[in-house]
């Protein structure tokens, strides 16, 4: 076995979703059928519950054209088009010096990234939801930055 | 996460699956010898992408099979140094945790990369397994507990490819240990952000 090129182009997981769905993976009873592997499926599955599964290959083309003006890195994109960060705190942690680059056009991006990838209704009343039950988890203090954001007000919102 | 792999391999193909037209029958058998498998320094494999050449169809005397060398491209899970990743919690105890993806369960955060002051206490269900719990504001006694409910996102620190070992150890093998990291804004349970 010879390896030619051991990177021949990354992945973004809408895609790989994609590629298993085109195989014929599925969540229902149709998948003893399908021509795809066990382990295939365990990926299938983890990708289900990622921001992936609500993309669409428009919109992950629509959003390489317009971030180029932030000048991110590749592995930056990546990041981004995976975990699909919806707040300051998620984007942190994905573009070293974040303060020093971007400065006030993180919250460009932020923006950026949610009108591109929009939650579907249902998950916006489900989040409401989860916060109203939820035990000890500080999240109103963590964030003194963005209590503009639709997202925002709603963890906000529940004060405890 | 993923990326694709271009790979050539010298194939044997079993007797058995001459009746398959030679796409399907060359894909079944990469499939049966690289799924789920981790190649040093490459990653886990996850599928075969596509055929690109297919060479060769030599049959050896002596042998039933014919041999085919192929090129093909893989899909690989190998993530980046710096990728961010949710996985859920598979256990934890006094040396740190250990998170599981579902189709890769070797990730492991050790102790001193959980957010600091982190301490622990024994779980009282479970006896060799402990809750961790991060204390961000002793005054308030504001601790977040990292408990098994939801998913934790964690920092790719380093991945590693230990070699075979020649005996076989008490624990089962791992061909390939990402240690990540907790200790950032935004990482640990998805909850306490």
């Amino acid at each position: 076995m010879k390896i030619k090129t051991p990177n021949a182009g990354a992945l973004t997981n809408f895609e790989v979703l994609d590629f298993l769905k085109a195989r014929g993976a599925s969540k229902d009873s149709s998948r003893v059928i399908a021509p795809v592997a066990s382990s295939e499926y365990k990926v299938y599955d983890y990708l289900v519950e990622t921001p992936a599964s609500r993309q669409t290959r428009e919109q992950i083309y629509e959003f390489m054209k317009k971030c180029k003006t932030y000048k991110l890195a590749k592995a930056e994109i990546l990041n981004i088009i995976n975990i699909a960060p919806r707040e300051l705190v998620e984007i942190d942690p994905i573009i070293e010096h974040s303060e020093m680059r971007l400065g006030d056009q993180v919250e460009e991006l932020l923006d950026l990234v949610r009108n591109v990838f929009p939650l579907p209704p249902a998950d916006l009343t489900s989040e409401a939801g989860m916060d109203k039950d939820g035990e000890e988890t500080g999240n109103e203090e963590q964030n003194e930055d963005m209590n503009e954001t639709l997202d925002g007000d709603q963890i906000d919102g529940d004060g405890k | 996460m993923f990326y694709l792999s271009l790979i050539e391999h010298t194939l044997r193909l079993p007797p058995s699956l001459l009746s398959l037209p030679l796409q399907d029958a060359i894909k079944k058998e990469l499939e049966n010898i690289f799924l789920d498998k981790v190649i040093a320094s490459l990653g886990l494999c996850i599928s075969v992408y596509d055929i690109r050449k297919i060479e060769g169809g030599f049959i050896f005397p002596g042998d039933g099979a014919s041999t085919y060398v192929v090129e093909f491209r893989m899909v690989i899970f190998r993530p980046f140094v710096g990728e961010i990743i949710a996985g859920k919690l598979k256990e934890s105890n006094k040396d740190g945790l250990r998170l599981s993806l579902g189709f890769f369960d070797d990730i492991y955060i050790p102790a001193h990369r959980l957010p600091k002051p982190s301490s622990y206490e024994h779980d009282q269900e479970n006896r060799y397994q402990v809750i961790w719990t991060w204390e961000y504001d002793s005054e308030d006694n504001n601790k977040f507990y990292i408990d098994g409910l939801d998913e934790i996102k964690f920092r790719v620190d380093s991945v590693e490819y230990p070699p075979v070992p020649i005996e076989q150890p008490e624990k089962p093998f791992a061909p390939m240990v990402i240690t990540g990291t907790l200790d950032d804004d935004g990482l640990g349970p998805v909850t306490w952000w």
